[in-house]
């Protein structure tokens, strides 16, 4: 008999007949042990089939036909305690780890709290008993400390382990986790999945894996299903679902996951003597915090250290990391937000911290800035046409008629209908409020343009549209590109240069395919294994992933800063802080074993050429 | 330790504050018009004689000089002696330059000591019953924003900010006292005349109470950890105790630490209007009778209790909420 079973369950948005229907006709099971994955786009109806799993409808949310039984009981005709007696039974994991606990208790007390809710035979001291002892088992380090700390000393993967053990640890026989690795770096989100398959082993606990990413429900579930628009579209056995998918929907997201190793085209090449238009000079940025504890004293935070390297005229350059690697440091100190304080930046030779005035301004117009989030970044009561005035009108241009124009053509460049121009920003898409981001940026037709985390708010069909353009005003306009981002599947499509950065440093410096196929650290070897993709991993998981999360910025470890979670430190890296060294010519990485000449795998893959 | 070192530090931050406080009070009211030594002598007093006590008490100083003899002796706990009224409690202001039944001079400290604790009652007794009035009021409100609760709690509290507290103190002690006869009304002779003034400072105080709880508890009620935790298990009474009523409380306190400042100003006028011996009846009666010493007693003490009323209210926002920092 099946454990949790969907029978037909509509759910729509509101009581009237025209209300518009989020899951149609949805019917799913899930054997007891078993791990059924969920995949679907955004706003396919994933995270509210997750709520109609576990009894979790809120209004405007409205289940209008079918039932959810649980051991053949119907969820939903239960009477509220009897419910509530049931989540001991029943149990859910979100993508938001760091909402979903009081923050002002220690987790470790909230977790408790819950256990003996939903079972209050057991005693206070039984359950903080319990929930240390899983606290260690989902390799949470001192665990019995950790206990008393309070959520917001938790990093984002830590929180959401905590959640983990929330869930299991009244020994529920369902998890429903809906897409819990999508905040997490993808090396800890490896990590979490691992975990949940352990933990299921371990606990006889059978999870609904929701997830928007095809890849990781394929590393976690036995059997998915595919939800399109709120219907199920398609149900195999994952590997099969993967090999041969039978619905055209399926296909597409087969065919759009990205591919690293396989079938990618191989990128235009540059000529190597391309004018230099950015250059870091030892550059550092230490941040001043002030202690919590000791008369006021400060931490000194030393967000990026040392970094040096030349971008030229041209290239799409990529900064990649995961988060608290210093990305959006290095990006505040290029675009001249803060000054280093250490070291320098040239732009075009010129060192930006002189730069004053009119200089200063000129500056302002070569290098322009698309942000990450496309709400936040555009004010809300004034309409596209004056924001995209703006700049023109700061750098001295007054010309009504001209204005209009130049406008008028960047939006058309980007791809937004001229209607836009006197609209409001209220009704429009994230890839759409993207463009205007972009067309703000281009308007002074800059030379440099820094793209902060811009495509990480839409989903894969937007992402590769605004991809396109991109390429298309670079090719027009011989744009240089900084990306910064944590998506490595983007940086491996578009991106000539990589730098990879961990803890303020950066640790390699290479070509595209050198970086993907020949890596030179060992850390950069561990991001692409845990890299989500449908392809046979180059690199596997069991050689090079990392366990735990970097260490604090606060206290950086002497010696190599990786070595706490290498798999590969040895005696030397204790000591001595590795540097950027040159292999191949044009490639640097920061390790021991590339000056040791020590091979990061022993039988390198065929088609390792540069 | 934390605790510690956030005393050390804001204890050290108080101390500069009522420095700072005591030295704009003492120059300005040396600059300001007003001979004190005209007033204590008597309008018939002869100039020179006035000139004489003015130089004996050190009146024709500089400025600075006279600061530092005073804080000199503020730092060993002496406030000084009240320029008017004399240690057996009668008032002198304007009685002849030669009256024999002056006497010695009362010290500010004892004048203030004795008035200190009738306002510390007023103040206690009104903020129970604004706090107690407005969580009833407010937290109903913010559970149910749209629907009823919320309306009555805005009506309330618009009416309440609307109502002038000397108006209102009148209107109440035409009722209570004189019609109806339930509750006391002028000066203080037990507890029960705490009361009606207490009534009229809540009324003053809760509107802005009531309209942050409202505003946090719902805001509260739409924070995640609110709906993901009737899913793992935690019944609504008991996120709503344990939970969103520790967070709304935050905002409660720091605004706790403001409104008592316009506690004391509003204590004032009302202990004015029902002759309440307390802090606000003898600071008006100081700055009448332009009794300097007084005046900067009053000043010195009152600062000192905003200061650690904040610190109170900081160190207590600051172990709900381990995130804030002061």
């Amino acid at each position: 008999m099946a454990l949790l079973e969907l029978r037909n369950v509509t759910v729509a948005l509101g009581r009237s007949d025209t209300a518009k229907v989020i899951l149609e006709d949805v019917s799913l099971s899930l054997a007891p042990k078993e791990i059924v994955g969920v995949v679907g786009a955004s706003a396919s109806g994933k995270t509210v089939l997750s709520r109609t799993a576990v009894n979790w409808l809120d209004p405007p949310l409205v289940r209008r036909s079918g039932s959810v039984l649980f051991e053949g009981r119907d969820i939903y005709g239960m009477k509220e305690t009897e419910m509530r007696g049931l989540r001991q039974r029943i149990s859910y994991v979100g993508a938001n780890p760091m909402g979903a606990m009081d923050p002002t208790l220690p987790v470790g007390a909230q977790i408790v709290e819950k256990m003996r809710a939903v079972m209050p035979d057991v005693s206070r001291r039984q359950a903080q008993e319990r929930v240390i002892e899983l606290l260690a088992a989902v390799r949470i380090p001192s665990a019995s400390s950790r206990f008393h700390d309070y959520p917001s000393q938790f990093s984002g993967g830590m929180m959401q382990r905590a959640l983990i053990v929330d869930a299991l640890v009244t020994n529920p026989a369902v998890l429903v986790a809906d897409n819990v690795t999508q905040p997490l770096d993808v090396t800890v989100a490896a990590q979490v999945i691992r975990l949940i398959k352990e933990l299921t082993d371990q606990f006889n606990t059978a999870v609904l894996f929701i997830s928007s990413s095809l890849p990781m429900v394929r590393e976690a579930s036995t059997r998915t299903l595919v939800i399109d628009r709120g219907r199920i579209v398609e149900e195999q056995a994952t590997e099969a679902l993967v090999a041969r998918p039978s619905h055209p929907y399926t296909r597409e997201l087969v065919s759009q996951t990205p591919k690293i190793w396989r079938g990618t085209e191989t990128l235009p090449a540059l000529p190597e003597d391309r004018e230099v238009v950015l250059s870091l000079r030892d550059a550092s940025q230490t941040y001043r915090v002030k202690k919590r504890s000791g008369l006021g004293g400060v931490n000194l935070v030393r967000a990026v250290r040392n970094v040096t390297f030349d971008v030229r005229r041209g290239d799409s350059f990529a900064i990649v990391g995961e988060s608290g690697c210093g990305k959006s440091t290095l990006m505040r100190l290029l675009s001249r937000l803060e000054l280093p304080s250490s070291g320098q930046i040239l732009c075009e030779g010129k060192d930006i911290a002189t730069l004053r005035g009119r200089d200063l301004l000129d500056f302002r117009a070569r290098l322009q800035l698309v942000l990450q989030d496309p709400f936040g970044s555009l004010p809300p009561r004034t309409s596209i046409g004056r924001m995209l005035e703006e700049p023109l009108r700061t750098h001295g241009w007054r010309d009504r008629e001209k204005l209009r124009a130049r406008v008028l053509k960047v939006m058309g460049e980007v791809g937004l209908a001229a209607e836009l121009y006197n609209e409001l920003p209220l009704g429009l898409s994230a890839g759409q409020r993207q463009r205007v981001n972009v067309a703000r940026a281009l308007v002074l037709e800059p030379s440099i343009l820094i793209m902060d985390e811009t495509l990480s708010a839409l989903d894969q069909a937007e992402q590769f549209k605004l991809l396109d353009l991109f390429q298309k005003l670079q090719q027009e306009y011989n744009l240089t590109y900084i990306f910064i981002s944590h998506d490595l599947a983007m940086v491996r499509k578009v991106c000539n240069r990589v730098a990879v950065m961990y803890l303020g440093e950066v640790f390699e410096l290479a070509g595209n395919e050198r970086l993907f196929f020949d890596p030179g650290h060992p850390y950069t070897m561990a991001l692409l294994s845990a890299m989500p993709t449908l392809e046979d991993k180059r690199y596997k998981p069991e050689d090079c992933l990392l366990e735990g999360e970097p260490p604090s910025p606060l206290s950086i470890p002497t010696g190599c800063s990786f070595k706490s979670r290498c798999p590969r430190a040895m005696e030397v890296c204790n000591g001595v802080q590795p540097v950027l060294t040159v292999r191949h010519e044009h490639d640097f990485a920061a390790c021991h074993l590339v000056k040791a000449e020590i091979p990061l795998i022993e039988d390198s893959v065929e088609g390792a050429s540069a | 330790m934390f605790t510690l070192n956030f005393l050390i530090r804001r204890l050290a931050q108080g101390v500069v504050i009522i420095f700072l406080v005591s030295f704009l009070i003492f120059t300005l009211l040396r600059v300001v018009p007003g001979d004190p030594v005209r007033l204590m002598a008597g309008g018939m007093a002869p100039e020179a004689l006035i000139e004489k006590i003015a130089k004996d008490m050190g009146l024709r100083d500089p400025i600075i000089v006279q600061f530092g003899r005073y804080m000199g002796s503020v730092v060993r706990g002496d406030l000084g002696q009240s320029f008017v009224r004399p240690a057996n409690g009668a008032s002198t202001g304007g009685s002849s330059f030669n009256d024999s039944t002056r006497g010695e001079r009362a010290e500010v400290l004892t004048l203030i000591l004795e008035a200190l604790p009738m306002t510390l009652q007023l103040a206690a007794m009104t903020l129970a019953i604004s706090l107690v009035f407005s969580a009833i009021i407010g937290i109903a409100g913010g559970l149910y924003p749209g629907r009823w609760p919320d309306k009555v709690a805005f009506y309330i509290s618009s009416i309440f900010i609307s109502l002038p507290n000397f108006w209102l103190g009148i209107v109440l002690a035409l009722l209570f006292s004189v019609k109806l006869g339930w509750l006391p009304a002028i000066g203080y002779n037990g507890f029960a005349y705490t009361i009606l003034p207490a009534i009229v400072l809540a009324v003053e105080m809760s509107p802005v109470l009531i309209r942050t709880l409202v505003g946090s508890v719902s805001s509260q009620m739409t924070e995640a950890y609110v709906s993901v935790g009737r899913v793992r298990g935690l019944g609504r009474t008991r996120i709503i105790a344990n939970h969103v009523l520790r967070n709304a409380s935050v905002p409660l306190f720091n605004l706790l630490g403001i409104q008592f400042s316009s506690l004391l100003g509003g204590v004032i006028i009302v202990e004015y209007i029902f002759d309440y011996p307390g802090l606000g009846l003898l600071t008006i009666n100081a700055v009448l009778q332009r009794d300097f010493p007084l005046i900067q007693g009053i000043a010195i003490v009152t600062s000192a209790i905003f200061v650690l009323i904040n610190i109170v209210v900081d160190l207590v926002a600051t172990s709900i909420d381990p995130r804030l920092e002061y």
